[in-house]
């Protein structure tokens, strides 16, 4: 449905790497691409510490990414330089045992480029569009601790505004009270403060503070999973009507796969880093390859004993699972739009498993 | 699948919280039953009660409770009546209880193995003593009614704790080995697929943990060869030692070296070889051995588990222990012929003194004297043979006597807090008079309402003579062969309990398995680890397991899963139902996940605004749920098949408890609401025989309402489903 549709945010090899120690790295995120189209939303999913959060954070520009490219409305927001790096690397090691002049002149071609490239991302990276990059924004997981308690919800609402430098106090107090309505709640709200409300309604005020900003693409990082059940439903249906009436785009971070199924419209798995498998929802529920994927879908407790009682987890072991002697896994487009991680060897396999 | 005995009774408990703003009332009025081995769900959204009630249950209630009413009876005590110092031997051990929060309930400047294990190795010296205890009262209790019936004694020499003392000799080690086994084994079968698959091994931490375990498996009914065992393991040793220094070569580029697994290959093949022998061998039956060898008076001969099986075949069936357990039988037989008259003279007895608290109420030393002989022969009809105390009759004495205290007091009470009243009455209405406007009312303070008080005893007495009544029946109709089977199996695991000892080293090999098995890699480095160096599920995982070392009878699970992912929430719940099958555990499950719930629950309770709203087995709340709570409930998740349509939100909020609604407190955000249900509580009506509802739908007078179509689809769904299958 969504095929022909503008890209808005487009990820390439995104890496966001952490340094432990001498010589230690985490690799929270190791080049992750996925793109999304204009009005869609982008379900992401995992186990916790898999990084999902990360990437959400590193789009929005949290943190300066290690390597790859975040393109956002045909403009990178966000590069690094880690890829440059390791390729000129790899060429100053060759360089040394090389004795071809031809290879050589072609190894310093190659230096050349990526030094090049890597100036040019360092400096794109530094002079992003401010203005753009605001059209991102983020509801954050907690609602609790994500809003200051000494704020009044007008404040809150209105904190970003004012610092885009929106200085007309009619002017703020009318978008602060639209938000409001916006998102289910009554002007007289504006004047409290964050604890006089249930979580469903602070939740509420966390998507207000983020629509304000008229942002083409929000972030939802666990929106609900801090949520009562009975209010998780009320956040839903409004995300759902933001999309509807406004066109937002939506990148959902989430580990209920019930929720994510109910409202994406591409979902993405992600196992330590690395993206995993990426499909349409309805796809990949119905035709799930990666086993991860697999042991993931079937761990998914469903409000109906019969089927708890006879549903059967599959456990994952990347050890035993994968065999990566001969060739090392790449993201490969199995079925139409249908990404899996896989060599060569799981990739005819997969192929074979779907009739094709 | 339902079993009879109660292992716990919740009955009218009312908690109300004293804060600055009034007093809210937390749970209300609300009673269930948890049977032996099953679990029961308390689904409902935060601040309906939940975590309330099971901390109720433990005895933990915040500060400013005030429990206004109910009982908890658990073996034979009140809950809510015993001391703190009782308390102390029943939480933790026989009631156990997984927190919401993980960070607040481990002990951040202790290393996680010291937490594990410190409760393990005190409850074992506590329940061995306990025992014994037991045990002692038990024989002592047999040999003096033996003696009062007169019948022929077993022979002189039969010593039943003996006996089961030779048992635990050969079972415990047994355990532990054949557990550390099967662990080793599966160590092995990693390494070998590690090194088939040529991934990346942490030679020297994977060859240790093996190590250990391929050590513990030494038993002369696991591993029996202890010297080639031992050959292996240091050749293992120093294996992998070597390779792990090749690799350090390799990785610091000093040298072009290959590392060659093949030699570990062999040795760990070798190990797997012994280990699969090991565990391919039959089933030792240890209480045969012990009955073989007090008969032979000789120690066992040294063979494998499959002949001394055939050898001891019948020794179980011996007659002295025919003889012990036909025994046993006659003496249960006089009990409870006994327990059976003492129940007729103690109905009597209570129809006297329901007929002294009717009506007028007798002066405080009669209703004294009244007390003294009734809680004595209600106390003379128990059965002291009993081994599951699930009866009023235990705690009736004291409850009776809280009861009269508390009328008895009242009237004392009121004639000053009347008198005081009327005083400040005359004050307010002076000022009144002399055309001032006081602030505020005058109100009572504590006047008790003596009619509630009385109706309170009324309801003590008539309810323990309808339990006595039914248990007439029932007790008409023993079969003692089968209950005398029952009363020598719970001497022998009494007995078993008091061998049970916990040496440290094996109370660490059990915590480790338990960190294994709640899903937490490398345990053996983890186990020297302080809480701060764990994620939060890892923490969260590491309260589950503790709280299922100690071995509880019941298991209260507040939202044990809620912080955690589908992969790691799935492996937990099935370890929490795998002992709970195990170990026969009853478990309450607090949830608000109804996924969650479907997976655990035998039997369901829904509370909303403190009170149990429908209550009813799994099927019957998820097939036919019947209280528009749990409809909007359902109607509110989506499931996976429930793409496309909007999901029916409930609208608002729950309501302040410190004004509770007079009606039913649901009626505000419910669409299917009726003028009465503003106006008058609905009463719990009955559906099926399992199956309660409390909501006026369904009185007869009421207009039929149909749940909503997204529910009703989903239900259809769900047969749909389960008849394909």
């Amino acid at each position: 449905m969504a095929e022909d549709r503008e890209v808005v945010l487009k990820v390439e090899n995104l890496s966001q790497y952490f340094k432990l120690g001498p010589g230690a790295v985490n690799k929270a995120v190791d080049h992750v691409s996925f793109d999304i189209k204009k009005g869609e939303v982008f379900g992401l999913v995992g186990e916790s510490g898999c990084g999902k959060t990360t990437t959400g954070r590193s789009i929005i520009r949290l943190y300066d990414i290690t390597g790859g490219n975040v393109w956002f409305k045909g403009k990178r927001i966000a590069a690094g330089t880690l890829d440059y790096k390791e390729a000129i690397k790899a060429a100053r090691e060759e360089l040394k045992t090389c004795t071809d002049p031809l290879r050589k002149d072609k190894l310093a071609e190659i230096i050349k480029v990526n030094t090049e490239e890597m100036a040019a991302a360092k400096r794109d990276h530094k002079n992003a569009d401010r203005k753009l990059v605001n059209e991102i924004q983020m509801v954050f997981q907690d609602p609790i601790a994500s809003l200051d308690p000494r704020m009044t919800v007008r404040d809150i609402i209105a904190e970003g505004l004012i610092i885009q430098g929106e200085k007309n106090k009619e002017v703020i107090d009318a978008k602060v009270h639209k938000m409001l309505e916006t998102v289910g709640l009554v002007a007289e709200h504006a004047s409290r403060y964050p604890h006089e409300f249930s979580g469903g309604q602070r939740q509420r005020i966390g998507v207000a503070r983020a629509i304000v900003m008229e942002p083409s693409l929000i972030i939802a990082d666990e929106p609900i999973s801090a949520l009562d059940v009975s209010i998780r439903a009320q956040v839903i249906n409004l995300l759902n009507d933001l999309r509807k009436n406004m066109g937002i785009t939506i990148l959902f971070i989430a580990h209920d796969l019930s929720v994510v199924k109910y409202f994406s419209d591409r979902i993405g798995v992600m196992y330590f880093g690395k993206m995993v498998e990426l499909a349409d929802s309805e796809e990949l529920f119905r035709h799930p390859f990666h086993p991860y994927t697999r042991s993931l879908l079937s761990a998914i407790p469903q409000p109906d004993p019969y089927y708890e009682r006879n549903r059967k987890r599959i456990s994952y072991n990347p050890v035993a699972d994968h065999d990566y002697r001969e060739e090392q896994p790449s993201f490969k487009e199995v079925l139409p739009g249908h990404f899996v991680l896989c060599n060569t060897e799981e990739y005819e396999r997969y192929r074979r498993e779907a009739g094709l | 699948m339902m079993n009879e005995e109660k292992k716990l009774q919740v009955k009218d408990l009312t908690i109300s919280f004293r804060t600055i703003n009034g007093k809210v009332q937390a749970v209300r009025d609300i009673s269930f039953d948890l049977y032996k081995g099953e679990t029961l769900a308390i689904v409902g959204e935060s601040g309906s009660g939940k975590s309330v009630t099971s901390k109720a249950i433990l005895g933990i209630s915040a500060g400013n409770a005030i429990v206004e009413n109910g009982e908890i009876l658990y073996d034979g005590k009140d809950l809510l009546k015993i001391t703190e110092e009782d308390f102390h031997a029943i939480r933790g051990d026989k009631i156990a209880m997984v927190f919401q929060d993980p960070l607040s309930s481990l002990n951040p400047i202790m290393r996680i193995g010291k937490q594990l294990t410190e409760a393990m190795l005190l409850k074992n010296k506590a329940n061995r003593k306990e025992s014994r205890k037991k045990l002692d009262e038990s024989m002592k209790r047999i040999e003096t009614d033996v003696k009062t019936v007169g019948m022929s004694g077993v022979s002189g020499d039969f010593d039943f704790r003996q006996l089961v003392k030779e048992q635990a000799k050969f079972e415990l080690p047994y355990s532990n080995a054949h557990a550390s086994a099967v662990a080793a084994d599966k160590a092995c079968e990693d390494l070998l697929l590690s090194i088939d698959k040529e991934v990346d091994i942490d030679f020297a931490g994977d060859c240790a943990e093996l190590v250990e375990y391929a050590q513990n498996s030494v038993d002369r009914f696991v591993v029996k060869d202890a010297e080639a065992m031992k050959a292996l393991c240091s050749r293992i040793k120093s294996e992998s030692k070597t390779l792990a220094a090749l690799r350090r070569k390799k990785n610091n580029k000093k040298a072009d070296v290959t590392i060659d697994t093949t030699t570990l290959r062999e040795i760990t093949q070798e190990i797997k070889d012994l280990l699969d022998a090991a565990l391919a061998q039959d089933t030792p039956r240890f209480f045969h051995y012990a009955c073989h060898t007090m008969l032979e008076k000789q120690p066992l001969d040294d063979l494998p588990a499959a002949e001394l099986n055939e050898i001891t075949k019948d020794s179980a069936d011996c007659d002295i222990m025919v003889k012990f357990k036909s025994q046993i039988e006659g003496i249960l037989r006089y009990s409870s012929e006994r327990s059976l008259e003492g129940m007729e003279k103690a109905i009597a007895q209570l129809d006297a003194a329901s007929a002294a608290f009717a009506g007028d109420m007798p002066p405080e030393a009669e209703a004294k004297k009244l007390w003294t002989e009734t809680s004595k022969a209600v106390e003379d009809a128990i059965d002291p043979y009993e081994t599951v105390k699930d009866s009023a009759a235990y705690t009736f004495k004291v409850s009776l006597q809280n009861a009269l205290s508390t009328y008895y007091d009242g009237i004392k009470r009121n004639a000053s807090e009347e008198k005081r009243f009327a005083r400040q009455t005359a004050r307010y209405e002076a000022k009144v008079a002399r055309g001032r406007t006081p602030n505020g009312k005058v109100a009572p303070l504590s006047l008790v309402d003596l009619d509630m008080a009385q109706d309170a005893i009324a309801h003590i007495l008539s309810n323990m003579k309808q339990q006595f009544v039914e248990r007439t029946e029932k007790v008409k109709g023993f079969d003692f062969k089968d209950r005398a089977e029952k009363y020598v199996a719970w001497m022998r695991d009494t007995a078993m309990a008091e061998n049970h000892i916990l040496t440290k080293s094996v109370a660490k090999d059990d915590a480790i398995r338990i960190m294994e098995q709640v899903g937490i890699s490398e345990a053996r480095k983890r186990y020297r680890q302080y809480p701060f160096e764990f994620s939060g599920g890892m923490r969260q995982r590491i309260v589950i397991a503790i709280s299922l070392t100690a071995n509880p009878d019941i298991l209260i699970c507040d939202e044990p899963t809620t912080a955690l992912d589908v992969t790691i929430q799935a492996q937990i719940l099935e370890l929490i139902n795998g002992l709970k099958k195990k170990r026969n555990l009853s478990v309450i499950f607090i949830t608000h996940d109804l996924g969650v719930v479907a997976n655990m629950a035998d039997r369901i309770a829904v509370m909303y605004a403190g009170k149990i709203v429908e209550y009813g087995t799994a099927e019957d709340v998820f097939y036919s749920p019947a209280h528009p709570y749990t409809w909007a409930l359902l109607a509110s998740v989506p499931d996976l098949d429930s793409k496309g349509k909007t999901l029916e939100a409930i609208p608002g909020t729950p309501p302040n408890m410190i004004y509770p609604p007079v009606g039913d407190a649901f009626a505000a955000r419910n669409k299917y609401a009726m003028d009465i249900d503003f106006e008058m509580q609905p009463p719990m009506f009955k559906i099926s025989d399992t199956h309660y509802a409390a909501t006026w739908l369904l009185h007869p007078d009421a207009p039929k309402v149909e749940m909503p179509e997204i529910v009703k689809d989903r239900i259809a769904r769900m047969h749909r489903k389960a008849g394909e299958e």
